[in-house]
C-alpha cells in the first residue's frame, strides 16, 4: 500500500476543520494525559513490572525462534493449535480455512485483525461478523478507523455515537441520551449474538512461551464472552507478543493497562487451552462450558525483517499501550489520522514502517516534530523520535 | 523546535516537500545559509562591541536568532504574492524545482523592529556573560549556521559535509569552551556533531548554563520584577536537560516563575518544525500552546529559543491576543544593575 504525505495531510485538515472531531479528541486528551504517572504513584510496583517486561521482551526478541518453538510445544501440550502466517494473505487464508462461510463470528478488539483486514475478509466469505468492544463496534458501524490504540472511538461525541446506534442497529434511544443509554442498547443487541456465535476471535496482549498461555486484559468484559462462549476461539497476534514466561505475560498485560491509564484492569484473562473437564471418571473431555477448540495464529507481516533492521528493531518492544499517542502534540490534533491506515501517532508511524514498508513510514515521518515527548513516556524505552528521524532520512534520500 | 524546511525558505503552502529539501540543500551548499542572504548578517550585530577574536571561551551563535527575522519576512512576502498575479503563477508552479529555485534567490528585508530585537538578544547575552565575569571572545569568521535543519530533515549527506566544515573552523581557533545561545545549536554541536565528525568532541555550553554556573557574580536590581510564565523549549528540556538553570536565573533577577501546564521535562512543542509542511496543523499546535501559557496567569511569557519566540508571537497575533512575550536574555538583561 502506498502512502503519500500530501494525501495524509488532506485528511488531517478535514479533521482540523471538524469541530466535533477536534473537541472530542481534546476532551479525551485532557482526561488521559499524564494518567500513567498517577497510576504509578498509587502503585509503585508498576515500575518493577515495567522493568521485568522490558527485559523479557528484549530476551524474547533476541531469541524469537527458540521461543516460537517452545510456545508451539506448550500449546500442543494444552491441546491448542499454533499456526504461523507470513503475511496478510496467509493470515487471511488460514483464518478462512478455520472459519469457513455462513458463520456468525464475533471479534473482541484486535488491532492486528485490523492490520490484516480480517473482519472484512471474513465478511467477504459470507460470514456475519460483529465487533463486540463498544468503541470498535462504533468504528465498524461508521466504516471508520480506530482513532486510538486502546480507545478506538475517542473521536466520536455522544451525539454521533447515538446517531450510529440508532441508525445502524435500529436501537431506540431517548432524544438526548446519556452514555448509559447507548451502552445498554448495545448490550441488548449483542447478548443474543454472543449466545449464537460460532467463532470468537480475539487478539492477545501477550503470549507466554513456557505455558502456552494467551493473556488478555480488558474492562468491558466482552473478551471473556468472545473467548469463552463460542465453541471455537481463535486468537490472532504478532510474533513480538511472545515473552518467555507466564509471569512475564501477566506483567505485560498489567503494564499495558497501567500505561494506558486504565488501572487496575477490570478483567485479566489467561487462556492456556480449550475448556475441559475430567469430572467424569477422571477422563479428560475438551469443550466443557467454553470453547472446545483453541487456535493461535502468529503473524509475521514484516516483523522478522524489522528485527534485522537497526532502524526499526527497537520498536518491536512496543506493547501498544497508546501512551505515546496521549502525549504527542501532533496526535493531539490529528488522532490516528496521522500514523498509517491501521496504527496511529508516533508508534503508528513505526508500525506502519514495519508492516507496510519503510517507504510508507517515511512519508508519515515528515510530520513528526521531533519534540521527544513520546520518548519521555514510553514504558519500553523505545527511542521513538530517533527512529522516526531515521525514516526522515529514507524520505530525504529520494530528493 | 527547529523550523521546517519550507518554513526556512518561506513556503507556507502544500508543496512538493522533496523539491523544497533540494533547494535547502543547494542554498546551504552555496552560501552556508538556509535562506538567501549575505553571510555578514550573522555577525553584523557585534559591530561596535568590544569583543576579542581570540580566547579560551568563545561564542558560537549558530545563526538562528539572526536568521529568524529573514525567515518570517520571506514567509510573509510569499503570502502577499499569493494574492497577486505573479503569486498565482509562482504557486501553481511551486512544485517545479526551477521556479522554487528562483524564489529562493529573492532578497528579503525584515522589518527594522524584528532585526533590532534579534540584535538586542545577542547584545544582552554578551553583556550578561561579561557581568557574570566570563571572558568571552567572538571569532567572527568562525560563526556560521550550524546546519541543524539538514540533520532534522534527514539530509544526512549534506549535513555531514556542512558539519565537517563548521567543526574544522571551530577547531582552528583552539578554544576550550564553546558557548552557544539557542537550544538547537547547543544540541547539534554537543550531541550530534561528535557522531558525524570524527574526533570532534569540544566542551559546549549554552549561555544559560554558563550564567547559572556564575550566578553569584551576577548583580540584579532589587525588588519584584513580575510574574513570568516559562516556556521550556523541547531541546533544552528533554535533549539537554537544561531546566533548572533558567528558573534559577529568573528567580535571582527578581521574577516569580509561573509553571504552565506541561512544563519542564514534559514541556510542549511550539509547532515550529512542521510549520510549512503542514502550516495549519503547526498553527493549531502553536495556538494550543499559546493558550495554555496564557492560562498560567503571568504578566510576561519567557521563551528561550528564537523559533519558539517567533511561533508563539505569531500564534498570539492569530488568536487576536496581545501578549508580552520576551526572550529570556532580554528579561535578565533588563534587571542587571545594582
Ligand atoms: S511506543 Fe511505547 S508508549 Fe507508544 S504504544 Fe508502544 S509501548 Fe506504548
Amino acid at each position: 500500500m502506498s502512502i503519500m504525505l500530501e494525501k495524509v495531510l488532506e485528511d488531517i485538515y478535514k479533521g482540523l476543520e471538524d469541530p466535533e472531531f477536534s473537541m472530542a479528541i481534546s476532551r479525551s486528551v485532557s482526561n488521559a494525559e499524564g494518567k500513567h504517572l498517577r497510576v504509578k504513584e498509587s502503585y509503585p510496583y508498576v515500575e518493577d513490572l515495567r522493568l521485568r517486561v522490558l527485559e523479557a521482551k528484549k530476551k524474547a526478541l533476541e531469541n524469537i525462534d527458540y521461543y516460537i518453538d517452545q510456545l508451539a510445544r506448550s500449546l500442543e501440550r494444552n491441546h491448542g493449535v499454533l499456526h504461523i502466517a507470513r503475511d496478510r494473505d496467509e493470515a487471511q487464508s488460514l483464518l478462512g480455512d478455520l472459519v469457513g462461510s455462513g458463520k456468525l463470528v464475533i471479534f473482541s478488539k484486535s488491532i492486528v485483525a485490523e492490520e490484516l483486514g480480517l473482519r472484512e475478509y471474513l465478511e467477504s466469505l459470507g460470514n456475519q461478523v460483529w465487533e463486540t468492544d463498544l468503541g470498535q463496534l462504533l468504528i465498524q458501524l461508521e466504516h471508520g478507523k480506530p482513532m486510538h490504540t486502546t480507545a478506538p472511538a475517542i473521536h466520536l461525541t455522544i451525539e454521533k455515537a447515538a446517531r450510529l446506534v440508532r441508525e445502524k442497529l435500529g436501537a431506540e434511544l431517548p432524544s438526548s441520551p446519556e452514555p448509559e443509554d447507548i451502552v445498554s442498547a448495545v448490550r441488548r443487541f449483542l447478548r443474543e449474538i454472543y449466545y449464537k456465535a460460532d467463532v470468537g476471535i480475539s487478539g492477545a496482549n501477550a503470549v507466554a512461551a513456557d505455558t502456552g498461555s494467551i493473556v488478555l486484559v480488558e474492562n468491558e468484559g466482552n473478551i471473556r464472552l468472545v473467548t469463552g462462549y463460542p465453541p471455537i476461539h481463535i486468537a490472532v497476534t504478532g510474533i513480538e507478543k511472545i515473552v518467555p514466561s507466564l509471569n512475564d505475560a501477566i506483567s505485560y498485560a498489567l503494564v499495558q493497562a497501567a500505561y494506558a491509564g486504565l488501572f487496575p484492569p477490570t478483567y485479566l484473562n489467561v487462556i492456556s487451552g480449550p475448556s475441559n473437564t475430567a469430572d467424569i471418571e477422571h477422563r479428560r473431555v475438551y469443550g466443557a462450558h467454553g470453547p472446545r477448540e483453541l487456535h493461535l495464529i502468529l503473524i509475521d507481516n514484516g516483523r522478522r525483517q524489522a528485527l534485522l533492521d537497526p532502524g526499526l528493531r527497537d520498536h518491536l518492544r512496543c506493547i501498544r499501550c497508546g501512551r505515546c499517542q496521549w502525549e504527542c502534540p501532533v496526535w493531539h490534533h490529528t488522532a490516528n489520522k496521522w500514523g498509517g491506515p491501521t496504527y496511529g501517532g508516533p508508534m503508528g508511524v513505526l508500525w506502519t514502517a514495519i508492516t507496510l514498508g519503510k517507504e510508507a513510514g517515511a512519508e508519515l515521518s515528515m510530520l513528526c516534530l521531533g519534540c521527544a515527548r513520546c520518548d519521555e513516556v514510553c514504558p519500553m524505552e523505545i527511542p521513538l523520535s530517533s527512529l522516526i528521524r531515521g525514516l526522515k532520512r529514507v524520505y530525504s534520500s529520494k530528493i | 523546535m527547529p523550523p521546517s524546511l519550507p518554513a526556512l525558505i518561506g513556503c507556507r503552502y502544500l508543496l512538493d516537500v522533496r523539491s523544497i529539501l533540494r533547494i535547502l540543500a543547494d542554498n546551504i551548499k552555496r552560501t552556508g545559509l538556509p535562506v538567501p542572504g549575505d553571510p555578514g548578517l550573522l555577525t553584523s550585530w557585534s559591530t561596535g562591541l568590544d569583543l576579542p577574536e581570540k580566547g579560551d571561551v568563545i561564542l558560537y551563535t549558530g545563526g538562528l536568532y539572526q536568521l529568524l527575522p529573514y525567515i518570517e519576512e520571506f514567509a510573509e512576502y510569499l503570502e502577499k504574492l499569493e494574492g497577486g498575479k505573479a503569486g498565482g503563477l509562482l504557486l501553481k508552479a511551486a512544485g517545479k524545482l526551477r521556479r522554487l529555485a528562483s524564489l529562493s534567490k529573492i532578497v528579503v528585508r525584515p522589518s527594522r523592529e524584528r532585526l533590532e530585537y534579534s540584535r538586542q538578544v545577542l547584545v544582552s547575552i554578551v553583556e550578561l556573560l561579561k557581568s557574570a565575569g566570563v571572558e568571552i571572545a567572538y571569532p567572527r569568521s568562525v560563526d556560521s549556521y550550524s546546519g541543524v535543519l539538514l540533520y532534522d530533515m534527514g539530509l544526512d549527506t549534506v549535513f555531514k559535509e556542512h558539519a565537517r566544515k563548521v567543526a574544522e573552523a571551530l577547531e582552528s581557533v583552539g578554544a576550550k569552551t564553546i558557548v552557544t545561545i539557542d537550544p538547537h545549536t547547543t544540541h547539534v554541536l554537543r550531541k550530534v556533531f561528535p557522531r558525524y565528525v570524527e574526533g570532534f568532541a569540544p566542551t559546549v555550553k549554552s549561555y544559560i548554563e554558563v550564567l547559572a554556573e556564575n550566578i553569584d557574580n551576577l548583580q540584579f536590581k532589587q525588588g519584584d520584577a513580575g510574574r513570568v510564565v516559562i516556556h521550556d523549549p523541547c531541546f533544552y528540556a528533554r535533549y539537554e536537560d537544561i531546566i533548572d538553570e533558567p528558573r534559577l536565573l529568573l528567580g535571582k533577577a527578581g521574577y516569580t516563575v509561573v509553571e504552565p501546564r506541561r512544563s519542564g521535562r514534559m514541556t510542549y512543542c511550539c509547532g515550529g518544525p512542521i510549520e510549512s509542511i503542514a502550516p495549519r496543523l503547526s498553527r493549531r499546535i502553536a495556538e494550543t500552546r499559546a493558550r495554555e501559557l496564557d492560562e498560567a496567569g503571568g504578566e510576561i511569557i519567557a521563551t528561550l529559543c528564537p523559533i519558539c519566540y517567533s511561533n508563539l508571537r505569531r500564534a498570539y497575533r492569530g488568536l487576536g491576543l496581545e501578549r508580552d512575550i520576551q526572550d529570556l536574555s532580554i528579561l535578565l538583561y533588563r534587571r542587571l544593575g545594582p
